[in-house]
């Protein structure tokens, strides 16, 4: 009587300890959108890329350079075609600044124009700059694992703080279990509405890093326009000083 | 037998007929000079606001006016042209590029509307030229522009300065230009006046990256009632590719501030067919007791009171439909006098309206179907109020009657 009782707590102590085990071994959910958002944010990230916007009569591609150093800086050089060559945008805290080559004029932009399409993309000037940081301002819960893009994900849904400046109410994100790669990503409005679906593709070492190569947004009123972002290099350790993000560095850069 | 002695009666009164004739005629000439004049405010309103601007109908590819972006651009073709020319309705077309741009001067910047027009047709069709304030119209080869009186004040400038335009392209492209500001020009409203800036087609196609396609075609039509016409027609012709408008879909502000102010005019209408309402029943209580005694030997000597009741009220009948058509004919020249010589407002007034973009006259309108319509009114008032002398002839006593 006495031994198998303490069999049975030796069990339950066993399948505790497992369990803790496991659970230390599966990251919190804050965790792992910290892992993922540090991918490119936190540190210096030079990149070309291609831009393609396409839509259901045409389709347009777009090259560029950009700079970035944490969430609080980055500036992109448009690159081709040959009408916008030499255009800037240049992002410092919460302002966007543009440099027209063609009129020789910089511009900052007012915050009418935030909500406007971003160089006729389907991303909005408010794309580029919105600061809002996933672990700060969401709050995340696990929903499951699911597959996605052939990869094991984290399916976590972020509702957004009360209190929070953000442009999304909800966003549900599908984050790779091995390499912390956002596979796709469904962003709401506060009225819980789907705006945009994001989704990562091509997925491979770039600078060092595993990443997805391609990402693709889809806005969820307009089922067949779609903007195409495609990495051609990345760097992630060349220093960028912040002396580098200057208005007047905007006619310079190249 | 009872209508013929309705009508004889008639003419038995000469004088009483014609109290109560006038009385009609001149809530007919009244009611329709009110309406009429509502109607001639309305008529202005939509042609300053709309017909001199935006005009009566536009034809645009399908879907542009919620989507207003240069994706939206096409191309006028030959088979478009003809399919135009061929609607009777039409007496001219006006191509039009419609954009978005942000104008930035130093550091103030401001979202504009950015029209490339045709700047000859515009002349004739919109008078623009007219209303350039300051500086000069433009030229069609031309890289300058024409501004908005409310815009050139909120950038704090003027003709002769440079102001640059970002927008958004044709398909994608980026709009960047820099212009020389060639005149300022004003509109009534002042909604128009902060927000647009006028570029001759051939600049505004390079800087739209839009090849010479436009994205509206303007119609002009001799009347707005006629647009409408025009619009749903040309719909029809030109297939769902496209979208043809009246100016009442380009235009929802306008049509909602005239069903507000129709609302109002019917509180101010109801009270004016009270006042003529007590004006007829007051004549007919003058008949009923001018009458008493005739009635009283009529019911003595045997007449059934029931075909008493209707030979007046056939009379009564007789006398609003006279009266209506009295009306009508003399309310017409009344009108059409202030229709051909409409009267300014007072210095104030005129003033006011002129910022609203309205001319300020009062002209009336000479719509047939405002006549037609309070003409009606006015007759049917007429005879329902017959109704109360119908049921005191039907209660009527002889003897009480001849006695008083």
């Amino acid at each position: 009587m006495k031994k198998s009782n303490f069999r049975i707590v030796a069990l339950l102590i066993v399948a505790a300890l497992s369990t803790i085990a496991f659970k230390m071994a599966e990251p919190s959910v804050d965790e792992i959108i910290k892992k993922a958002e540090d991918k490119f944010r936190g540190t210096q990230t030079t990149a070309e890329m291609a831009i393609t916007i396409q839509r259901p009569k045409w389709s347009r591609t777009m090259e560029l350079k950009s700079w970035a150093k944490g969430t609080k800086y980055s500036m992109t050089l448009i690159t081709a075609p040959a009408r916008d060559k030499g255009t800037v945008f240049l992002k410092k805290d919460k302002e966007v600044w543009n440099w027209l080559p063609s009129v020789e004029r910089t511009i900052k932009l007012p915050p009418s124009m935030m909500s406007q399409s971003w160089m006729g993309t389907d991303l909005t000037n408010d794309d580029l700059v919105k600061e809002s940081s996933m672990v700060k301002d969401f709050k995340h819960t696990l929903l499951g694992k699911e597959t996605m893009g052939g990869k094991t994900c984290y399916k976590i849904e972020s509702m957004a703080k009360e209190d929070a400046a953000v442009v999304w109410g909800k966003i549900i994100s599908w984050i790779d279990v091995k390499d912390y790669i956002q596979m796709k990503a469904e962003f709401y409005d506060e009225d819980e509405e789907l705006v945009n679906t994001f989704t990562g593709l091509n997925v491979k070492l770039m600078g060092g890093k595993m990443i997805a190569s391609k990402m693709e947004i889809i806005p969820a009123t307009k089922k067949t326009q779609k903007t195409t972002l495609e990495y051609k290099s990345i760097d992630f350790t060349t220093p960028i000083s912040d002396d580098f993000f200057t208005v007047q560095n905007m006619k310079k850069v190249k | 037998m009872i209508l013929k002695l309705a009508w004889r009666n008639i003419w038995r009164s000469k004088r009483r007929t014609a109290i109560t004739l006038g009385m009609i005629i001149f809530a007919v000439v009244l009611s329709t000079l009110t309406m009429s004049i509502k109607e001639g405010m309305y008529e202005n309103m939509i042609k300053s606001t709309a017909g001199d601007f935006s005009g009566y109908a536009q034809v645009h590819l399908k879907d542009f006016w919620v989507e207003k972006t240069l994706d939206y651009a096409f191309e006028v073709d030959q088979k478009m042209v003809s399919t135009i020319e061929a609607e009777k309705n039409i007496d001219g077309y006006l191509p039009r590029v419609e954009g978005f741009a942000l104008a930035a001067m130093y550091n103030i910047t401001k979202g504009t509307a950015v029209l490339g027009i045709d700047v000859e047709k515009e002349k004739t069709f919109t008078k623009l030229n007219e209303r350039v304030v300051e500086g000069e119209y433009l030229l069609p080869d031309d890289e300058s522009i024409l501004i908005g009186s409310g815009l050139a004040k909120y950038l704090k400038i003027g003709v002769n300065d440079t102001l640059v335009l970002i927008g958004g392209g044709y398909q994608g492209r980026s709009a960047v230009g820099k212009y020389h500001i060639k005149g300022i020009v004003k509109f009534g409203s002042p909604e128009l006046s902060k927000q647009l800036v006028f570029l001759p087609m051939k600049a505004a196609s390079t800087f739209f990256a839009t090849d010479g396609l436009v994205t509206s075609i303007i119609l002009k039509t001799g009347s707005s009632d006629k647009g409408i016409a025009a619009a749903k027609h040309l719909q029809k012709n030109l297939g769902d590719e496209y979208e043809a408008m009246n100016w009442k879909e380009l235009n929802p502000e306008l049509v909602n501030m005239i069903e507000t102010d129709k609302v109002e005019g019917y509180v101010f209408m109801f009270i004016l067919y009270l006042v003529i309402s007590f004006g007829i029943f007051g004549t007919m209580l003058m008949m009923l007791a001018e009458r008493k005694h005739e009635f009283g030997v009529l019911v003595a000597v045997g007449m059934k009171r029931v075909k008493l009741a209707l030979m007046v009220w056939g009379e009564i009948l007789i006398l609003s439909i006279l009266g209506s058509i009295l009306g009508l004919i003399c309310a017409f020249p009344v009108c059409y006098t202030f229709f051909v010589k409409p009267v300014r407002y007072g210095e104030e007034v005129a003033k006011m309206a002129e910022e609203y973009g309205i001319e300020a006259v009062i002209k009336t309108s000479l719509a047939p179907g405002i006549f037609i319509e309070q003409a009606v009114i006015v007759g049917l008032i007429a005879s329902v109020i017959a109704i109360y002398p119908f049921l005191k002839l039907l209660k009527i006593n002889a003897v009480n009657e001849m006695r008083s």
